[in-house]
């Protein structure tokens, strides 16, 4: 089986260089059969790398300890899932899977373009073989999973603990399926400009591909910080670590790219932009799997040395270099179609967004790549921390939450002076109120009160939408709200789907807001039935066991959680010692409630004094950024839902063109 | 909500009586453009001017004279047989080395677990004049093979 695995992963290696250059020629000299064999050949590479993966997943299943990945990454005392989740623990299991998600997604889309789009098809091919080809080049001579252990082992050294935890099966996959996602719009954009088809048919048909990339690469990335949040033991989710940065940065131009699009579907406009933005998305997507798979880890100290760094780097800039180039090219014809009318316009306000979301994204990027900058300029390493970071990107992001109240409302071309207040004025003054009671119970932060006034702008303007359009279904057709908001979201799934997304991130934005500005600790060393206080909880620490798990050695403290008095429940704070580690787990104590958190760390203890040392947080509204996560998945599925309306639109306007085609062609 | 149709292409690019006006447009555009633009850059900058630390390793940070008290960052190996804990966990005492000169190092706080003798560590903090480096944050490189450096 290992022997398959190998074989199929170095024959796909070759099957997807040929596909690259088959239909690049084919394409080139306008030859139909070999174009048509590139398409058979991505079919054939994704039926190779399934069975690649295939033995992937056997040799774990059967602890093949013959093979290095499956010696390093797993054990026989390990559970079915996190057995077969070992694959993408380390780098070589991880390029496979990068390869084998492509090559599926590569194969849906030959599927979902078998009769349109064939003009691009092509290209496109030619552009995910290219991609494959380079991380199936990686996957076979640098970082190979199927490489065999060169001496003999009966049993695995196990995965890292660490590891060990259920956003293993969650996070990495969805991080993934966003990096690989954004493959397929920078694949369409690429063709559209080799075929010189720059109308916004490939934006229309890679809408779905991009809000499903865009939806899991964020997704993933709050699953890391739930992750981050209970696992790794210091009370946060986001610790501004180069490889968290890398992650959002492509999730924030793709963000930008989602909204800019829709001014060159409406108006014709920012072409020049839309291809500059989704080229960036790809690239930093390819970053972000660089900095995730190339040794960074919770430090400063970037770039391992040895062949994949410099091979990643070059990759991206031979993209960035063909596709720039392509982009210069076809400048000429990627004019304007309009020009912008006011700075009051739905227009200007997305071109606003579209900065700031560039701007957060270049921030941190300046500040994740800002050490090595400096050292080759002054030639000592400068770093810039959370500080940086927290006193830059909150006014950016408090920018865009205001942009976001009223972008979805304000008139296309050049909002009238009635359509301003008719939208703005009574979700202006009545979001007041939300400052006003924050300042009435006594909060006198002035960026908790401010940003509570902009969340509440967006909610009401919002709010004030839904509403209208439920007054005109019970006018109309007489639908009863419950009935009819349904049917609301349903008559415009893509613009419902988005109004629901933006309130996702207020909730969450509201949870950022207040755990990263109200949370409080102590820390203390406790003797059994000591006491420390934090807020208005009481904890008391009980005393120590020590119990023995499958393949961990657990010390356990157990406190008593009280709060104003009244016993609430019994918690247990731990660390974890895997037989195969020298590093402890910590296995926090953590007591969540819709309001805040109670976070309880053991941080050490002394056998012979019978003390015990903890660090307590109280973390407010945490559970409001997952919550959030929730209302973002809502409206996503409903903004990529199927919709028939959409589907009449488009074909009324592809009829619209052709007849515009026919009249010209025949005057 | 009302939706224009895709409208035809502006006049303004065309030289003539629109021509002016268009000028004026793109001008405002331009202008709080670039309005918005240097406020993200002075953001930026100030940022880097107050966040900004050496990163030093320990030879460094001994040779560069009058660093006492400012606030830098540390890397390097945490010394095998330095490491030693006081009062159940949270303080530490270790040395961090970059193979020639170490350096004592006081942190207190909550150690991570990735913390091992002989790991790397970035520390946060500033040197004492009794030439003990005071730390605060302690960040510790996970030396486990998730991330093997090939």
């Amino acid at each position: 089986m290992t022997d398959i695995g190998s074989m199929s992963l170095m024959v796909a290696f070759l099957v997807a260089l040929y596909v690259m250059v088959a239909a690049s020629l084919g394409k080139a000299l306008n030859y139909r059969e070999l174009a048509d064999s590139a398409r058979a050949g991505l079919l054939a590479a994704a039926g190779l790398l399934t069975l690649a993966s295939a033995a992937m997943v056997y040799a774990f299943v059967t602890r093949d300890f013959t093979i290095q990945y499956v010696y390093q990454y797993s054990s026989s005392d390990m559970s079915l899932p996190y057995t077969i989740a070992a694959w993408w623990a380390g780098q070589a299991g991880s390029l496979l899977l990068w390869a084998w998600v492509l090559s599926i997604m590569g194969v849906v889309v030959v599927w979902q373009n078998r009769r349109q789009n064939l003009a691009l098809l092509t290209v496109i091919i030619a552009v995910i073989a290219g991609v494959l080809a380079f991380f199936l080049g990686l996957a076979t001579f640098v970082s190979n999973p199927f490489d065999k252990l060169p001496f003999s082992a009966a049993e695995g050294e196990g995965l890292n603990p660490l590891l060990e935890n259920m956003g293993m099966f969650f996070h990495p996959t969805t991080l993934y399926l966003g990096y690989v996602g954004f493959t397929i719009p920078f694949a369409f954009a690429i063709a559209a400009l080799v075929s010189n088809r720059l109308d916004d048919q490939w934006i229309r048909s890679t809408r779905r591909w991009t809000l499903f990339a865009w939806f899991f690469l964020g997704v993933g990335n709050l699953f890391g910080a739930q992750w981050a949040y209970v696992e790794l033991g210091w009370g946060g989710y986001m610790g501004w670590d180069p490889v968290e940065n890398a992650s959002i940065m492509p999730w924030l131009a793709g963000t930008a790219y989602l909204h800019s699009v829709m001014i060159q579907q409406r108006r014709g406009m920012l072409k020049v932009w839309n291809m500059a933005l989704i080229i960036a998305t790809f690239a930093l997507s390819i970053f972000g799997t660089f900095l995730t798979r190339s040794g960074v880890l919770s430090s400063v100290h970037t770039f391992s040395v040895g062949p994949m760094g410099p091979l990643f780097v070059s990759f991206i800039l031979v993209v960035l270099a063909v596709s720039v180039g392509l982009l210069w090219y076809r400048l000429p014809q990627l004019r304007s179609e309009s020009e912008m009318d006011s700075l009051v316009s739905r227009e200007s306000s997305f071109l606003f967004n579209n900065l700031l979301l560039v701007g957060v994204a270049f921030a941190m990027f300046w500040g994740t790549v800002f050490p090595l900058i400096s050292e080759a300029v002054t030639g000592t390493k400068v770093t810039v921390g959370p500080p940086f970071y927290n006193q830059v990107i909150p006014p950016i992001l408090l920018a865009l939450l205001a942009i976001m109240a009223v972008c979805p409302l304000i008139g296309w071309r050049k909002a009238s002076r009635s359509n301003l207040l008719r939208n703005f004025l009574r979700p202006f003054v009545t979001s007041l109120a939300m400052p006003i009671a924050l300042v009435a119970l006594g909060v006198t932060n002035v960026w908790a009160v401010g940003s509570s006034w902009i969340l509440a702008f967006v909610v009401a303007t919002a709010t004030l939408e839904f509403y209208r359009g439920l007054r005109a279904r019970r006018r109309t057709r007489g639908e009863d709200p419950f009935r009819g908001l349904p049917r609301l979201v349903a008559s415009n799934k893509p613009r419902y789907g988005g109004l629901i997304v933006h309130l996702g991130f207020v909730v969450m934005a509201a949870g950022v807001v207040a755990s990263s500005l109200f949370s409080t600790s102590v820390e203390g060393v406790l003797q059994p039935g000591d006491s420390l206080d934090i807020k208005n909880y009481q904890v008391t620490y009980r005393g120590l066991k020590e119990y023995q798990t499958a393949s961990n050695q657990v010390v356990s403290a157990s406190l008593e959680i009280s709060k104003g008095g009244r016993f609430l429940q019994t918690m247990q704070a731990e660390k974890y010692y895997h037989r195969n580690h020298d590093n402890p787990v910590t296995e926090v104590g953590l007591r969540s409630t819709l309001m805040e958190d109670l976070y309880i760390i053991l941080a050490g203890w002394d056998d012979n004094a019978g003390s015990a040392t903890f660090k307590i947080l109280v973390n407010p509204m945490v559970t409001w950024i997952w919550l959030g996560g929730g209302v973002l998945l809502l409206g996503t599925v409903i903004a990529i839902w199927p919709d028939r309306r959409e589907r009449d639109r488009l074909v009324r306007r592809e009829q619209h063109v052709l007849e515009r085609e026919v009249a010209r062609v025949q005057p | 909500m009302t939706t224009p149709a895709r409208t035809a292409p502006a006049q303004g690019r065309h030289p003539g009586p629109g021509g002016a006006t268009a000028f004026w447009k793109r001008k405002k555009f331009m202008i709080v453009a670039a309005v918005v633009l240097l406020a993200l850059a002075y953001l930026i900058i100030v940022g880097i001017q107050n966040a900004a630390m050496y990163y030093l390793t320990a030879g460094e940070l001994l040779a560069k004279g009058e660093s006492i008290g400012e606030r830098v960052r540390l890397g390097g190996t945490v010394a095998q047989d330095s490491v030693h804990a006081v009062s159940g966990g949270m303080t530490l005492h270790f040395d961090v080395t970059d193979g020639q000169q170490s350096i004592p190092v006081t942190y207190q706080g909550v150690v991570p677990d990735a913390f091992t003798p002989g790991g790397e560590v970035v520390v946060e903090g500033a040197l004492t004049p009794e030439g003990t480096f005071n730390a605060d944050i302690l960040l510790a490189k996970c030396p486990s093979k998730y991330v093997p450096s090939i």
